[in-house]
């Protein structure tokens, strides 16, 4: 997709950045509101079609679905958000741990990649899954510990890469501190990469968590777009499939594609060789 | 000299193992770990009765459960290696039995989806990476863009509601008709008809990957000599897609598709629990949602192993491949 969307996301930086404050904004909002939203609950009026009492509809036992919508919202975004943060935080310490420590730890470090890259981690997650039943904490850390390998070999070449340019090189003979090296001279060159990494993390996430919900296998007290789309599969007999599946399937859609239209302002900086479309799902 | 390509294995083979036994100590440790007793867990969901002392010994027994620690791992492992995987109580049958009727269904599934994601893939992804930015380019890209973001089990779903339910033309769930032809040919019409949704469905979700991974070759393809001279001598068509595109492909989708299988398993237990498909991806999430642990850990210690070795076969093919150069 080199570019297929850069008309679009031209001044990269600056719309990601904007984008990136603006789900942060909208979390935060979407928790301040979900105070003075109506409550998620039950009622005798049991999977009824969209109405002007039900914007949307209701399932089948009487919960309102356009609160649940809009209460999974910032739970199912910052799910995503946090548990990419911590994938990409494991990553870079690895890398840079990689970089830095020489021979020795770097090649076990990559050792340790390769296992992970071969453990079939979906059926781990689902061993582990149905054990804890993982709540918004359990999920966190499950998804990250199993997704974080990946930007290693994506992170790893590029840091090396940087640490060896002679920018680097001139600016420590000429006496600049690790430090400020790291700041002025390593730190803007892999930014956007490190964004890029960011965002592909999001999408995975977003979309193993919504797979979770969708199995049943997390808290059932934890509400997201994956489990509402799990609500549905019973009424797919039904009529009601209209309002119960295709909200929440096309808002977790809506925040998929958008991940992903945002991410392409980067790839088309370039500053992703080779590697930027690892897993596009 | 031993070549290259067998060291490559050895090496490849290490770390399967090592992860293989990693995976084993982790099935048998988790519920070990855990709070609670299987077998009181068990009890306490499926009988109301209380048990004597003995009866309750015997059953602990056939959990896998009498003894310490060391003494329940070296049972474990010596009924692995001897290849019982235990007995599932709600199927009242052995899990290798099971296991045995189940992974053909799922392998079906996936011999049938990969040829059609892999060529959809690589023909949409050539035919856009020659020219970017052009007409087809522009429309594919979008479409496979929003395809890519549609989570697998939705698509599933919508695939299930529109030619399932909306429009039944085609059978919803299922691997066969509730009572089987006798004919045999058609047998293999009603199987070939019930995989059609399912097949559709992974093939649908695999296909952005690969059409995404062709097209970035594709554009650093056509710069290459040999394709710029091969466009020069009027070389086009098909033959340009097939001989030179193509072929060019084939290492790093090989490369691609050892990475991907761990993906495709997982898509694969979303389509089956779909469409009730009676593979291994349904026979793992039935297990879980019957609390039936002896199943799910011998389950999971097949697949796992089954991935493994795939992936290990893949792998070498693509490393001696992308030697080759």
């Amino acid at each position: 997709m080199l570019g297929y969307w850069s008309p679009i996301t031209q001044s990269a930086g600056f719309i990601s950045r904007g984008a990136i404050a603006a789900s942060a904004v909208l979390v935060m909002a979407g928790f301040a509101l979900s105070e003075s939203l109506p409550h998620y609950k039950t009622s005798p009026d049991v999977l009824q079609a969209p109405s002007m009492a039900h914007w949307l509809g209701t399932n089948g036992i009487g919960q309102d679905v356009f609160v649940g919508l809009v209460r999974a919202a910032p739970i199912t975004v910052f799910l995503a958000l946090i548990t990419a943060t911590a994938a990409l935080v494991l990553a870079l310490a690895a890398s840079s741990l990689a970089a830095f420590g020489g021979p020795r730890i770097r090649s076990a470090v990559l050792r340790l990649v390769d296992v992970l890259q071969v453990i079939p981690s979906i059926l781990l997650l689902l061993l582990l899954a149905a054990w804890i039943q993982p709540g918004f904490l359990g999920l966190v850390v499950l998804l990250s510990l199993t997704g974080w390998h990946e930007d290693v070999r994506v992170a790893l070449p590029i840091l090396l890469r940087e640490l060896t340019r002679e920018n680097v090189h001139f600016a420590r003979r000429m006496g600049a501190s690790r430090r400020y090296c790291l700041r002025h001279h390593i730190l803007p060159a892999i930014w956007p990469a490190i964004v890029g990494l960011f965002l592909q993390n999001v999408r995975q996430a977003a979309l193993k968590t919504a797979g979770f919900g969708f199995l049943g296998l997390t808290d059932p007290r934890l509400l997201t777009w994956g489990s509402m789309i799990q609500d549905s599969m019973d009424y797919l007999y039904t009529d009601a499939w209209l309002w119960l599946l295709l909200p929440p399937a096309g808002a977790l859609s809506l925040f998929l594609v958008g991940i992903l239209i945002i991410g392409e302002g980067y790839m088309s900086n370039g500053s992703l060789s080779g590697k930027e479309h690892h897993d596009p799902r | 000299m031993v070549p290259p390509i067998i060291l490559n294995m050895l090496s490849g083979l290490g770390i399967r193992l090592l992860v293989f036994a990693l995976l084993v100590l982790l099935v048998f440790f988790l519920p070990r770990m855990l709070p609670g007793d299987p077998v009181e867990v068990f009890l306490a969901s499926d009988l109301s009765r209380n048990l004597t002392g003995a009866e309750s010994a015997e059953l602990r027994a056939q959990f896998g459960l009498a003894g310490d620690w060391p003494q329940q791992l070296g049972v474990y492992l010596w009924d692995l290696i001897r290849g019982d995987l235990g007995y599932s109580v709600p199927h009242a049958a052995p899990v290798s039995e099971l296991l045995k009727a189940s992974i053909p269904w799922t392998l079906l599934l996936i011999t049938c989806a990969a040829p059609i994601f892999l060529l959809a893939g690589a023909a949409g992804g050539i035919e856009a990476g020659k020219a970017p930015g052009a007409f087809f380019d522009r429309i594919a890209t979008g479409a496979v863009t929003v395809v890519a973001s549609i989570p697998p089990f939705t698509s599933a779903v919508l695939l299930l509601l529109a030619f399932g339910i909306v429009w039944p033309v085609l059978p919803s769930g299922g691997s066969e008709p509730l009572f089987p032809s006798s004919n045999p040919i058609q047998r293999d019409f009603d199987i070939a008809r019930h995989a059609v949704l399912p097949v559709l469905a992974l093939s649908l979700h695999e296909i952005s990957r690969f059409y995404f991974l062709a097209r970035g070759e594709a554009i650093t393809l056509s710069q290459r000599p040999f394709i710029l001279n091969a466009c020069g001598r009027g070389i086009k068509g098909w033959r340009l897609r097939t001989a030179y595109y193509g072929r060019s492909l084939f290492p790093v989708f090989l490369a691609r598709m050892s990475d991907a299988l761990t993906g495709l398993f997982g898509a694969v237990l979303f389509v089956e629990i779909v469409f009730s498909y009676p593979g291994t991806g349904h026979l793992i999430y039935n297990a879980i949602l019957d609390r039936d642990y002896v199943l799910l850990q011998g389950a999971v210690i097949v697949m796992a192993g089954l991935v493994l070795l795939l992936n290990w076969v893949i792998d070498a093919v693509a490393t001696s491949l992308a030697r080759r150069g």
